[in-house]
């Protein structure tokens, strides 16, 4: 190395003209990127507020402002026997699926459970299944003509339960909102010291206190947050509500929305846009209230030099295999059973204890499947939204990403929030946005009765999953890496392409398969949208289910769960591949 | 290559001035070192001149070509600015082999095919890396990555180089090493360079001129000698090594030198410096102080050893004199105790 000294200068003429300037600044893509997220982020709730303060429909001529709407709603004593369920199932769901979610979390994540690992990752599986696939699965086995149900009340003359009640739906919500709150509790849990429970160990407490007395109230922070977060997400839920409330006359805020609209005297009333703009301040206002919650937080960030420490499990004693066994149970009662009732169902004419399963075998369903135009349009329209939709997601958020947190673009701050908006809005209420939208502008016709418009409508409001996954890792590329591109001579959007955007790359796999999976399950923003000929999965069921015919629904969940299942695979071979390369 | 012009750049951050009018000149061919605890500013300046951050006021101008003029409204993007740039963590892109990563800054010049080949090539074995060239950075040490950093920024012969604190990544041994290499090349390439740095023995080794840096103003400079050896503050004195600051009654010596009384040292301290005003301060180096056994002659007032802790190839001592405690320097061991103490004439300097 010292040789250098000596040796005489090799090259100095210089050997490139420096980079021309372009004939395109680089804020002009900016700001195109710019306008396309907000425009679609914050345009559909312009018509939704407006529809909402009119007295007819925005295509009729006419029409002055008015709070007519807003008073319809309110006469009605349906919109308040459906605001009064919605409150007492949030509440329910909120209750249990916080209590249980905590309690999973430090059962797997703090004690010395058997088999803890193999159940954290278990419990978290029901985000990956489609959500009617879990709702129609529990349809088939706990509903009031469920195999379970079934078997306990004709078989052994036993008082049943009632899944259709608002306790029975609030435990299909909790089910359903669990991992949401394990996740939430766990990622607190490795955030924080052990020691600090080691601690309290050496002072002399027991495992039951140090849980109840040092590892809870660490976590408040995390369990108020999700608490919020799971009651607003109760506020939006449509398909518990049209599964699972039908048969006993139960409707939800959303799915009375959803009625009022497809069954209404009048096409497209307005009072539907004025329950939306209602449910819409409501659920802000809630997380409004959670980013004030999150705030305060700073106080139980620990500080220890080191972080972490070395984790040493609390020992359960006597109630590790005891837990363990539960543990299994409750997985095998949420999960497990209503899956293998979802097979069950698709192959057979009827599920009824009457008969042994095998004689009432029938390939119908998978039949009709295979041959109804319908059915089948709706696996591929699903399928393009969930491919194409997904890939085009992914890079128009790859790039407000990089916008967002590696550009001098001036209005870059405002980014992030357009980015995290759409997932806070509910389903239903970007749904009739979006509808309005379609209508009121001109290109608007361009989509409006084609797979685009769902498209659109599905992909704005699932952005912010890919937006969660890109930024943390953005965040971890160090800013020398872009400065080194821009000082080597690379313009802007030349260092996001050849430098950021490559580094990324597990990054972008990884929101791509998130949100093919959600876009294949997810059908709330697209109930209001869908025509003949636009078919999704999500949708086509609901519409199926409510006409009676179950067994070929079953057999759609059948098919988005193995879809699901063999794109997880596939991502995980291809991140393995690019994380070892 | 041209010189560097940095004139009155100011920058505030959420209402902390993290410049403050600072100005200065780099010359041709040119090492300047900008020297600074951490937060003085010194990264600011230098990421400014490559235009990766914008001062709030202030003009950068490279030979004849303004980079910045907020006054007039110039402001050339960071890419077209033709610099070399070394980052603090190398910044080498992980995606690339080293070859993909030097050949990068020609590919977006619109240098195509052989060209590319043969320059990468040329400018490996310059760096000494011709081997690594199919190599990922994460196969790379510490020092190799440090290499191919520097390769890439001199690939397309830019007229400036600017290193932000290259060597704080690497271990001391290493670092002693890179530092004489990279000055060598420097040299043998006649780069005009930029060098930021916190360390001051890397300053004072490689340096042709050093800016001090403290609070976002440049405190003072000249050549490495001159800022040692004449601090004019207590800052620079102390950042450059430890000082011993002693404050007294000045009069006029003989020869136009000026003579520092104080309680302790009642014979006055001989400083070769012009004075104004009856008191004032001087910096005195632990090694320029003369300790002796309490019998020799010609020593000063005596003084008490305190402690004493042996580093290798000296001794540091904590001497009383009097009221004031002083550090030394000394190749001579020294019992505990009573000792005689001595500022030799010429070695002190007045400091405000």
């Amino acid at each position: 190395m010292t040789s250098m000294i000596e040796r005489p200068p090799e090259v100095t003429a210089p050997v490139a003209a420096r980079p021309r300037a372009r004939w395109l600044p680089a804020s002009a893509g900016q700001a195109l990127v710019w306008f396309a997220v907000v425009a679609l982020v914050v345009g559909p709730f312009f018509p939704l507020v407006y529809s909402s303060l009119r007295s007819k429909p925005i295509y009729l001529p006419g029409g002055t402002f008015t709070l007519q709407a807003y008073r319809t709603l309110f006469a009605d004593p349906l919109f308040w026997r459906a605001v009064r369920n919605t409150v007492s199932f949030a509440v329910g769901t909120t209750v249990l699926a916080v209590a249980c979610g905590t309690a999973l979390a430090i059962l797997c994540g703090r004690t010395n459970l058997p088999g803890r690992k193999a159940y954290g990752r278990l419990l978290i599986a029901p985000i990956l299944i489609p959500p009617l696939g879990l709702i129609v699965g529990w349809l088939a086995i706990y509903g009031q003509g469920g195999y379970l149900t079934q078997a306990v009340s004709r078989n052994l003359h036993l008082p049943v339960w009632n899944l259709s009640s608002i306790p029975g739906m609030s435990l299909l919500g909790a089910v359903i909102t669990i991992p949401i709150v394990y996740l939430a509790v766990q990622a607190a849990l490795t955030g924080t010291d052990s020691s600090l429970e080691d601690a309290a160990r050496s002072a002399g407490a027991g495992p039951w206190r140090v849980i109840t007395r040092v590892t809870v109230p660490m976590l408040r922070p995390a369990i108020l947050n999700c608490t919020v977060l799971i009651f607003a997400l109760c506020l939006e839920i449509l398909g518990i509500p049209l599964f699972l409330g039908t048969p006993s006359n139960i409707d939800f805020y959303a799915s009375y929305l959803y009625r009022s609209w497809s069954t209404g005297a009048t096409p497209d009333p307005s009072f539907v846009s004025a329950g939306a703009v209602l449910l819409l301040v409501a659920v802000s206002g809630l997380l409004i209230i959670r980013a004030r919650l999150s705030g305060s937080e700073q106080r139980f960030i620990v500080t220890s030099a080191l972080g972490g420490g070395t984790y040493r499990p609390l020992n359960l004693g006597r109630w590790r295999w005891p837990s363990c066994i539960a543990l299994g149970a409750f997985i095998g009662i949420t999960s497990v059973i209503p899956l293998l009732g979802l097979v069950l169902m698709s192959c057979v004419k009827v599920l009824t204890t009457l008969e042994v399963p095998w004689h009432l075998f029938t390939a119908d369903n998978w039949h009709l499947v295979a041959t109804d135009p319908t059915l089948r349009r709706s696996i591929t329209n699903s399928l393009l939204i969930a491919g194409g939709g997904g890939a085009a997601t992914v890079l128009l958020v790859a790039a407000a990403t990089l916008i967002a947190h590696r550009s001098g673009f001036p209005l870059r701050r405002t980014l992030a929030p357009a980015l995290i908006y759409p997932r806070a809005v509910p389903g239903v209420i970007l749904g009739i946005g979006f509808f309005w939208t379609y209508l009121m502008f001109a290109p608007g016709a361009l989509v409006r009765n084609n797979l685009w418009g769902e498209l659109i409508a599905l992909c704005v409001r699932n952005l912010t999953l890919a937006y969660v996954v890109i930024y943390p890792s953005l965040a971890r590329i160090n800013a020398e890496f872009d400065r080194a591109a821009r000082s080597s001579g690379a313009g802007w959007w030349t260092a996001a392409r050849r430098i950021l955007l490559p580094i990324l790359r597990p990054a972008l796999v990884a929101a791509f398969v998130l949100m093919f999976i959600t876009l294949l399950g997810d059908y709330d923003p697209v109930v209001f949208l869908q025509k003949p000929g636009t078919e999704v999965l999500g949708v086509t069921m609901l519409q199926t289910w409510q006409r009676g015919i179950v067994g070929p629904v079953a057999a759609l969940a059948v098919v988005q769960v193995i879809i699901v299942a063999v794109v997880l695979l596939l991502g995980s071979r291809v991140l393995r591949r690019l994380r070892r390369a | 290559m041209p010189d560097i012009r940095v004139e009155h750049l100011s920058k505030s951050l959420s209402g902390t001035r993290v410049l403050d009018d600072v100005s200065f000149t780099v010359k041709d061919k040119e090492f300047v070192t900008l020297l600074g605890p951490s937060g003085c500013g010194k990264t600011t300046t230098l990421l400014s001149i490559a235009g990766l951050q914008t001062p709030d006021e202030g003009l950068i101008a490279c030979g004849d070509e303004t980079f910045v003029d907020l006054g007039a409204g110039v402001d050339i993007a960071a890419e077209r600015r033709n610099l070399g740039i070394v980052f603090q963590s190398y910044a080498i892109w992980p995606h690339m082999t080293v070859a993909q990563n030097v050949a990068f800054p020609l590919r977006v010049r619109k240098v195509r095919g052989r060209a590319v080949t043969a320059r990468v090539r040329e400018v490996l074995a310059l760096v000494e890396l011709s081997e690594q060239a199919g190599r990922y950075p994460h196969q790379l040490s510490g020092g190799q990555q440090q290499r191919v950093a520097l390769a890439r920024a001199i690939v397309y012969s830019p007229s400036v180089l600017l290193l932000d604190e290259p060597f704080s990544n690497l271990d001391a041994k290493l670092r002693e090493r890179a530092r004489d290499w990279l000055k060598g090349l420097q040299h043998a390439l006649g780069l005009t360079t930029v060098f930021v740095t916190h360390d001051q023995t890397e300053a004072l080794s490689m340096s042709d001129r050093i800016l001090v840096m403290n609070d976002g103003r440049i405190l003072r400079e000249g050549t490495p000698e001159e800022v040692y050896r004449q601090p004019r503050g207590r800052f620079v004195a102390e950042f450059l090594g430890q000082c011993n600051f002693l404050a007294g009654a000045v009069s006029a010596g003989p020869d136009g030198d000026a003579v520092l009384r104080t309680p302790e040292f009642g014979d006055g301290i001989v400083v070769p410096e012009h004075h104004a005003g009856p008191i004032g301060t001087i910096a005195v180096r632990p090694e320029d102080i003369e300790i002796s056994q309490p019998g020799a002659r010609g020593g000063g007032p005596a003084g008490t050893v305190l402690d004493a802790s042996y580093l290798g190839d000296h001794y540091q001592y904590r001497v009383a004199v009097g009221t004031v405690q002083l550090s030394v320097r000394s190749q001579r061991p020294l019992a505990q105790g009573p000792v005689r103490v001595r500022i030799p004439p010429g070695v002190a300097t007045f400091v405000e």
